[in-house]
């Protein structure tokens, strides 16, 4: 062991660069100066073809913006910090050391802001920087609160509240809850494997460093003129009519999309080719099961979006008519091809919650998971019946109308793995020796919320009550309780789950119980009066009301500021106890997957023999029975001990 | 599972199912229906409900039963027992929500099949309904195609409404009917009403159609039989042309205030005071009127939005009426003094 171990440690670390090299050296000083000169390449070819065409005028900020500012500036910012040196000596054939680590792990604060390829290293940036945008998210809707406290317009105009609107949106689903859990899945899915990294880790740096542009694309589209008019949904011809602040939109999605497909990729190839000896599929984790379904989720579906939001880009750069009625284009057809991506999206958002409600409750439960099998297979139930539930979005769209009974017939049907997950969550508990740790107390909160915004669900998918209900408060109320109910209470189990294997800190379970608290009860007081407005007659994006809605709107004004107090309690729990928390023994929790053999946190490669998978990833209850070992003397014993006792 | 942890079982999924019960039937969830379709939608909504009760109480009782009875200190450090699953538990619990949502889904599908037909009394009365940034028109082929700015139709029979956008999607909603559609720009979309209650409801557009969105309202009235043939009569005789009139059929008191037609919408200048923004543009203050009508862009108020107002009333409205609005706002937009614009 101590042989492979020494090999890394010479490799380990960047050395930091003196003087001059600074600005050669990959890093944020080279990203300064490489940025403005794609940026002015990119100004020069757009400014160099339309003079060539005679064309009029020959500065137009949104080409240019297109070109320059949103796709030439963000490439040599990945150039810059040194996203593709690794490639690129390749390419020119400088010779590469097989065995270079010098960009993995972390010793210092400083490892952090850098291309790192070490899978721990990028989960931290991940979640760290979600949640930076959680906040920004949480912020755009603080502000539609106070404007929606009383009717009539009077914070925001009409522009400011759309933006909101929008960018509320555009900042929960792409910037904090799909890459926030593609963050917790990096830092545990390679130590659940017994694997020491990623199998691409050089790909799943580049990924993460795709998110912070998606996300300073958001932000600047909102200083761009017409900022973002069209909804977080981009329906044209609005969009394409919109002013060209839109392109912002458009193209934040491609870089936050091409980040998870290429995320996806990497958990894929993972998945299936580096789990450790004895690591059957049967023996996998959930939250490994559920990555790997969503990963087939994201490959699939999220190229369809990139293409939408390509073609509403091309409609307004390039003149195509892709969605342009007056010229053969087809409005609805924008409609099939977003949510073909974006019902899918919604699975993307809530199979990785699944799997961390697995872990969590299982562990915290002290059981078996009841139902493994199952489990999983309903996982990849979702995922299949996930593709053919489109167009429930478009009940009242004006599509064929022969669609909308066929595809409420496999919206209804998805309620049965789902409903699967949950009376199996159920049963695990049941009987079980439950810790009330802050995570499991998320894990019922989720089951609650859960529970209703899939109750809500079945209201949406029949059409009848589809046609009253689509596009009012009620389907406001219905994806917060699915996307905060379910996925954020998931994502807040799982930080507080593995805040003590990714920081090697324990957190206050004080804190943590109030934060839940506060986020509970805030939560529902928010957004279950909202059913109530949107069955009665309020439409959603709207900042004026009928004065009949003030005394509710006001109620979930007021309930809505509590619920953004609650996550000021919960970043205090996680600052504090990550600077001073007691230090995390190995194993708080009592869990059994592999994550939790080795140290808090981990090695820097994780692992320094190879694990051995001796049993199923939940072996509570029976004396002896391990998931894995790590020591090879040990291994025929429990094996024996496994085997004879396994049940199922 | 001891019989006491079954009692508590049984007792918390009363007390659930209780108090799931008196949300869902005290509360004012639907507002009073007024149509024949939403009568058959609210059939189906009351049977989705009494499902998600059952559901609720039990979820409720398996969860909270189990925090009460196998609670244990954090610091315990036993297991639990070794139980992996149960194959007949787990078939029931697939079976029984397969058979609930196929029950929602065939009730659904025929309540469906039913309110495309129509089914009051006579011959359905057609309207082509026009939806523009931020205006409805509704118009009447059977009554020599007037155009009205509120839905006006008969009680008792079907009303099918033939819909048509004129630039981005709109959606027509009337709460009291349970009845939505969105309108297409490059197709018709088709919807049947039939109303069982005279008064008035409000057209609401549910699809964001840009920044005068909040306020793309209307109002849809139902008369009696009788009512309805006297104000259609009324309606289809010739009037002098009405510069207000034309103001408010095509939507402007959304985005601007103008105290002449009672107007307050922010979203674009406040017309009072054309004078005043004829005069910093330099231009006679007719000519600035119309100019500003028929091509927006050409002088946008410094503060205002750019883009906002659609740039097709040349071609939507008419001369003689867009005449008779001109000289309308320049009768009424007199004050000079200089005042911000929009907001």
């Amino acid at each position: 062991m101590t042989a492979v171990a020494d090999a890394h440690d010479v490799h380990v670390g960047a050395s930091r660069p003196h003087g001059w090299k600074h600005l050669t050296a990959p890093g944020f000083v080279r990203a300064a100066w490489m940025m403005p000169l794609f940026a002015l390449i990119g100004i020069g070819i757009v400014v160099f073809f339309r003079w060539l065409g005679h064309y009029d005028p020959i500065w137009k900020w949104e080409t240019i913006t297109v070109v320059a500012f949103l796709t030439l500036m963000p490439l040599g910012f990945l150039a810059g910090i040194g996203a593709f040196d690794y490639w690129a000596g390749y390419f020119i054939g400088r010779p590469t050391v097989a065995d270079d680590h010098s960009s993995h792990g972390a010793r210092s604060w400083r490892d952090y802001f850098r291309v790192n390829t070490d899978h721990k290293v990028i989960g931290v940036q991940y979640v760290v920087t979600t949640f930076f945008f959680f906040v920004i998210g949480g912020l755009m809707a603080m502000v539609m609160r106070a404007e929606l406290a009383r009717p009539g317009g009077h914070i925001l105009g009409a522009q400011q509240f759309n933006d909101a609107v929008s960018s509320h949106a555009a900042f929960m689903i792409f910037l904090f809850i799909i890459p926030s859990f593609a963050g917790l899945a990096n830092f545990v899915v390679p130590l659940m494997l017994g694997a020491p990294d990623m199998a691409f880790p050089r790909l799943n740096a580049l990924s993460y460093w795709l998110l912070p542009i998606a996300g300073l694309m958001l932000i600047g589209g909102f200083f761009a003129p017409g900022g973002y008019g069209a909804g977080w949904t981009n329906y044209p011809t609005l969009s394409t009519s919109q002013p060209w602040g839109n392109v912002f939109f458009c193209m934040a999605v491609q870089w936050a999309g091409a980040s998870s497909i290429m995320t996806a990729l990497n958990f894929l190839v993972t998945i299936i080719t580096m789990r450790a000896p004895g690591m059957t599929f049967w023996r996998m984790p959930l939250l490994v099961w559920a990555n790997f379904t969503t990963s087939m989720l994201v490959v699939v579906a999220t190229p369809f979006i990139a293409g939408s939001q390509f073609f509403v880009m091309f409609d307004r750069v390039l003149h195509t008519h892709f969605f342009d009625p007056n010229h053969g284009g087809y409005v609805l057809g924008y409609q099939h091809i977003f949510w073909f991506y974006s019902h899918p999206a919604v699975y993307i958002m809530m199979l990785p919650g699944f799997g961390i409600m697995s872990e969590v409750i299982a562990v915290m439960a002290r059981k078996p998971v009841f139902g493994y099998r199952l489990m999983a297979l309903s996982l990849l139930a979702i995922l299949v019946l996930g593709f053919s539930v489109w167009a429930h979005h478009m009940f009242v769209a004006g599509m064929a109308p022969w669609l909308r009974v066929p595809m409420m017939v496999t919206s209804m049907i998805i309620a049965v793995p789902t409903g699967i997950k949950i009376f199996s969550w159920l049963a695990t508990m049941w009987a079980g020796r439950i810790r009330l740790t802050t995570s499991f107390l998320f894990a019922c909160g989720f089951i609650t919320t859960f529970v209703l915004g899939g109750l809500s669900g079945i209201y949406l998918a029949s059409v009848p009550i589809d046609i009253h209900a689509s596009d009012t408060y009620f389907v406001v109320a219905h994806i917060h309780y699915v996307l905060f109910g379910g996925s954020v209470f998931t994502i807040f189990a799982g930080v507080y789950f593995w805040f003590p294997k990714m920081t090697g800190r324990m957190y206050d379970e004080r804190l943590g119980r109030l934060h839940f608290w506060l986020t509970f009860i805030g939560f529902n007081a928010t957004f279950f009066p909202m059913h109530i407005l949107g069955l009665d007659g309020m439409p959603r994006r709207v900042y004026d009301y009928a004065p009949k809605f003030a005394g509710l709107n006001l109620f979930i004004s007021i309930a809505s500021f509590v619920l953004g107090a609650s996550t000021l309690v919960f970043f205090y729990n996680m600052i504090k106890s990550w600077r001073s928390g007691p230090p995390a023994p190995a194993n708080p929790w009592g869990g059994k997957t592999l994550e939790w053999l080795v140290s808090s946190p981990p090695p820097i490669f994780n692992f320094d023999t190879i694990p051995q998978v001796v049993g199923g990833p939940y072996e509570f209850g029976i004396p002896g029975a391990r998931h894995a070992v790590l020591e090879p003397e040990q291994q025929l014993h429990v094996v024996a001990a496994s085997e004879t006792e396994h049940a199922e | 599972v001891t019989r006491r942890s079954v009692l508590q079982l049984i007792v918390i999924g009363l007390v659930a199912g209780a108090i799931a019960t008196a949300v869902a039937v005290l509360l004012p969830w639907l507002p009073p229906v007024a149509s024949k379709e939403g009568q058959r939608i609210d059939d189906v909504y009351w049977l989705v409900t009494i499902i998600s009760i059952v559901v609720f109480a039990v979820v409720m009782a398996v969860l909270l039963t189990a925090l009460i009875n196998f609670r244990v200190p954090l610091d315990d450090d036993q297991d639990g027992p070794p139980i992996h699953g149960h194959t007949k538990l787990e078939i029931v619990w697939t079976a029984i929500p397969a058979v609930l949502v196929t029950i929602v889904s065939i009730v659904s599908a025929i309540v469906l099949a039913d309110n495309g037909k129509a089914s009051g009394v006579g011959r359905p009365l057609h309207v082509r309904v026009w939806a523009q940034e931020y205006a409805w028109t509704f118009q009447y082929p059977e009554y020599k195609n007037v155009s009205l700015p509120n839905l006006v139709i008969p009680v008792g029979r079907s009303v099918e409404l033939t819909m048509r956008s004129r630039d981005v999607i709109h959606s027509f909603w009337v709460p009291q009917f349970r009845q939505k559609q969105d309108l297409l720009p490059d197709q018709d979309t088709k919807l049947i009403i039939t109303p069982t209650k005279t008064g008035e409801f409000p057209v609401i557009c549910t699809e964001l159609c840009g920044l005068g969105h909040s306020v793309m309202r209307t109002s849809a009235i139902v008369k009696g039989q009788a009512a309805f043939a006297a104000y259609m009569t009324q309606a289809m005789t010739p009037k002098k042309l009405s510069g207000l009139a034309v103001f408010t059929q095509n939507g402007c008191g959304g985005c601007h205030v103008l105290s002449a037609a009672k107007s307050t919408g922010t979203t674009g200048p406040d017309l009072d005071y054309l004078a005043a923004y004829a005069k910093k543009a330099g231009k006679p203050l007719t000519g600035f009127i119309e100019e500003s009508i028929v091509n927006p862009e050409a002088y946008i108020e410094p503060g205002c939005p750019k883009g906002v107002m659609p740039p097709n009333f040349g071609q939507t409205i008419a001369k003689p009426q867009l005449d008779a609005l001109v000289s309308f706002l320049a009768q009424n937009g007199t004050k000079a003094e200089p005042h911000k614009g929009c907001g």
